[in-house]
């Protein structure tokens, strides 16, 4: 099990807790490159949800059924089976077991996002002009920024498409992930926006 | 009261506070943030504890005499400020008097809005008061 747990940072940048006996990572499918960027390492962006799943590592027991607590739930709420960050600051997330007790805890900040950039699934950066075949997809995901920080998180952002291209633009299975497909041969800029920030993409598509 | 009398009162009460409960950090204040333990010293050695906790934050405390603390129960006076809860820490730690071990008695404490209370520790072995001090985080207006 400690071997195991050993390995949780090397697929997912996981984060210890202070009691030594608990991580917590972003619920990510494997394989998910992309996916990597939203584990709790960095702080969670305002305004994005962050799925968490715990693994602990208790001498003589297998791992009970757990739950997870915010200190500050004005900076960090738990949602369901997530983490809402509500505002800049930092909160300690607490492990606990069904009658209370703590098992582990991590503090998990929150930053506001400054800057957002654009990935491919595979978590390359795209920026500049993207050039498309008729009927080729794209699948896009924001990557949030604070400075020189990324955040962890999913946003709902908002996407648009404006030029004499046109485009199919489809959910892609998670809230700020988006699926292109090119219909019709032109040029078009895509802007995606998260409140007062937002980035572009040229895209360009050929017959 | 003779000189003796007093010496025998006075060890007394010295061996009735050093049998108090210790309590010890076991977790680090993250960066930026308060999160720490210590000693108020009397006459007779530790008289209490207090804690500095930024709001938001958590501190798990540890506490034993010789062994670990023994049906240890943690109340706040005012959970709204600083909440108390029991925490499951599997390790052993080995009893200083008697030999063995037990697993370690641990608590964690949780800032959870500005102000000053008093938290409680119980246990078989004595009870410890605790005076906790939650500090807004940075950049909270005052209320």
């Amino acid at each position: 099990m400690r071997r195991l747990l050993g390995l949780l940072p090397l697929a997912g940048c996981a984060m210890g807790g202070a009691m030594h006996q608990a991580v917590l990572v972003g619920a990510c499918a494997d394989g998910d490159a992309a996916c990597s960027r939203r584990h709790a390492l960095a702080p969670i962006a305002v305004g994005a949800h962050f799925h968490p799943e715990v693994a602990t590592e208790i001498a003589g027991t297998s791992t009970p059924n757990l739950h997870v607590e915010s200190a500050a739930p004005d900076v960090l709420a738990h949602d369901g089976d997530a983490l809402v960050a509500k505002k800049p600051g930092a909160s300690a997330v607490l492990i606990t077991t069904d009658d209370g007790s703590v098992v582990d805890f991590v503090h998990v900040w929150v930053a506001p996002v400054t800057r957002i950039t654009l990935a491919r699934r595979d978590g390359e950066h795209v920026a500049g002009l993207v050039g498309l075949a008729v009927g080729e997809d794209l699948t896009l995901v924001p990557t949030l920024w604070n400075g020189a920080q990324s955040l962890a998180g999913e946003a709902e952002a908002t996407w648009t498409l404006v030029g004499d291209a046109t485009f199919a633009m489809l959910p892609d299975g998670a809230a700020d992930r988006r699926r292109l497909r090119a219909r019709t041969p032109g040029k078009a800029i895509l802007t995606v926006a998260m409140g007062d920030v937002q980035t572009t993409l040229a895209v360009e598509v050929v017959p | 009261m003779s000189t003796a009398h007093i010496a025998v009162v006075g060890f007394v009460v010295a061996a009735a506070a050093g049998c108090a409960p210790v309590l010890e950090a076991e977790s680090p204040a993250p960066p930026g943030r308060r999160a720490r333990l210590d000693r108020v010293e009397g006459f007779w050695g530790v008289k209490s504890y207090r804690v500095e906790l930024s709001q938001g934050a958590a501190l798990a405390v540890s506490c034993q005499r010789g062994p670990s603390c023994e049906h240890m129960t943690v109340t706040s006076d005012d959970p709204a400020i600083a909440e108390v809860r029991t925490a499951s820490l599997a390790l052993l730690r080995p009893n200083l008097y008697g030999g063995g071990a037990t697993t370690t008695a641990e608590l964690v404490i949780v800032g959870r809005a500005p102000g000053v209370t008093h938290v409680h520790v119980h246990a078989e072995q004595g009870d410890r008061d605790v005076a906790v001090t939650i500090i807004p985080q940075p950049g909270t207006p005052p209320t």
